[in-house]
């Protein structure tokens, strides 16, 4: 590689080429070891048919296609500042439909853990550490709890009205359930979170 | 045939009408439930993309009791069936598997060699048996679109028994009912569930498109078999209603319920009663 960027055949630069000397290991291998071996991040050839079937891919700031190719080149922070992580619903679309095996949507959900250990913060990272949270708490998800610890008051007040109706239903009930042994349970969970 | 019922967090409260209606409907098709002693939450599609481990050790956690219990693990929601399953696949890797016993064991938990498989109740009744011989009260004449979501029959690794795009196992099952499917081509887009509190405005938008499609193909109702799903297209449905000034009220029915009347059973037995946006018009236009 010269590092020069001149034109290959049919218009395609250098630099969009799949080239393996553009990888970056490290960002690979730490994606592979957060999501496990399944991930097959290095199998790519960049066809984009999981973004062709993204549900959300007119929202996003990156494509699970060039998503996937970011982390291929090691861009932390273009990944990791990605909206993309956040408007990702764990479909399956892209990872059902891509021909190489690659699993888009298990290396977003790696990348979203890496992310909440490097310390991002929004609307999404708060809610869905809070989620986790409250389940390694009883080890079964009290709704309301949620709903109060993520957005206050004033979440609770603008589903009151849906709360009282399940509640008169009977789908709602003022007390949380649990597990027999939280306790273990929720020190167990917190020890493999640390490791 | 008897299974280890794993009813998750959603079916005892805002899903009732599910756990409800699968009782009683696999009581009367001869399949034995027995709930999974001390089960806990699977983590659903948020705890793998906060820790990857503690998500799969949630969720592998009730695979554990269903051995210990011996018996195939059966959810009725979609998410608890996926995540079981792509725990249960997790154990077969070597890797995983150490990762996950370690944890587990801290709990006190220990995982065996014994077999077990995860289904969700879609798989089994469509597949497991034939419904037209039980059928007592078809439901001629009513029209409904069957939306499978996501975590339903995706990825084909996981789940692998119908098509991870365009499924028809419910279709079948709706058409053995006596009910009029019609084309639902939304059938496997996401409805934005896991978003759903995070970013509410998507959400709300990948419902709307879905509600509109039903409506538009004339459907009476959605059947469906996920309470993330049924939470955006039910209990949103009059937010959305007021949020875009549109008018569905369109009814959204497990699919265990719908199957549940044609097998001649009581609406109240079944739940139908429980739900948010009334299910009457189902009801009056079957006669019942
Ligand atoms: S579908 Fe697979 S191979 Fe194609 S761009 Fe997406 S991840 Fe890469
Ligand atoms: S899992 Fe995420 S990236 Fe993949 S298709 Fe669904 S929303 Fe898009």
């Amino acid at each position: 590689m010269t590092g020069k960027t001149r034109k290959c055949f049919f218009g395609l630069k250098v630099d969009r080429q799949l080239d393996g000397d553009k990888m970056n290991r490290t960002f690979v291998d730490r994606v592979m070891t957060e999501g496990g071996e399944g991930v097959a991040i290095a199998a790519c050839m960049q066809c984009g048919t999981c973004s062709g079937g993204c549900t959300n891919i007119d929202r996003m700031d990156l494509s699970p296609r060039t998503l996937v190719l970011m982390v291929q080149r090691g861009e932390w922070d273009k990944v990791l500042q990605s909206q993309s992580l956040w408007l990702c619903t764990s479909c399956y679309i892209c990872t059902s439909r891509c021909p190489r095996g690659v699993r888009p949507s298990d290396v977003i959900e790696a990348v979203k853990a890496i992310a909440i250990r490097q310390g991002i913060e929004n609307d999404s990272t708060r809610f869905n550490q809070i989620f986790v949270e409250l389940i390694q708490k009883r080890g079964i998800l009290f709704e309301p709890e949620l709903m109060q610890k993520y957005g206050g008051i004033s979440a609770m007040l603008e589903q009151a009205e849906l709360g009282i109706k399940l509640a008169l239903k009977g789908k709602m009930s003022p007390f949380p359930a649990k597990i027999q042994d939280p306790t273990t349970f929720s020190q167990a969970l917190e020890k493999a979170a640390q490791s | 045939m008897k299974y280890s019922y794993y009813p998750g967090c959603s079916l005892h409260t805002t899903a009732k009408e599910f756990d409800m209606s699968t009782k009683v409907v696999m009581r009367e098709l001869g399949i034995e439930l027995e709930e999974l002693q001390d089960w806990s939450c699977c983590g659903g599609s948020v705890a793998a993309g906060v820790s990857h481990d503690v998500g799969m050790a949630m969720a592998a956690r009730n695979v554990a009791l269903a051995q210990k219990q011996n018996l195939d693990l059966l959810a009725s929601c979609s998410g608890c069936y996926n995540k079981s399953a792509r725990a249960a696949k997790a154990l077969e890797n070597e890797t995983e598997k150490q990762k996950i016993t370690a944890i587990l064991s801290d709990m006190g938990i220990s995982i065996s060699d014994s077999n077990i498989r995860v289904r969700n109740v879609v798989d089994v009744l469509a597949n497991d048996l034939d419904l037209t011989s039980y059928i007592q009260r078809p439901l001629n004449g009513l029209k409904v679109a069957c939306y499978y979501g996501c975590l339903l029959t995706r990825p084909a690794d996981i789940a692998g028994w119908d098509s991870p795009i365009f499924p028809m196992s419910m279709d079948r099952l709706a058409q053995a009912c006596g009910a009029e499917v019609v084309d639902f081509r939304s059938k496997t887009k996401c409805c934005g569930g896991p978003i759903l509190v995070s970013k509410q405005e998507v959400a709300f938008e990948l419902t709307k498109q879905l509600l509109d499609e039903a409506q538009s193909l004339g459907a009476d109702c959605i059947v469906l078999a996920c309470p993330l799903c049924a939470t955006n297209l039910e209990l949103r449905q009059p937010e959305i209603e007021k949020k875009y000034s549109v008018s569905y009220q369109l009814p959204i029915l497990y699919i265990t319920e719908l199957i549940g009347l044609a097998l001649g059973l009581k609406p109240g037995k079944l739940g139908l009663n429980k739900h948010i946006v009334s299910t009457q018009s189902v009801l009056a236009k079957l006669g019942i």
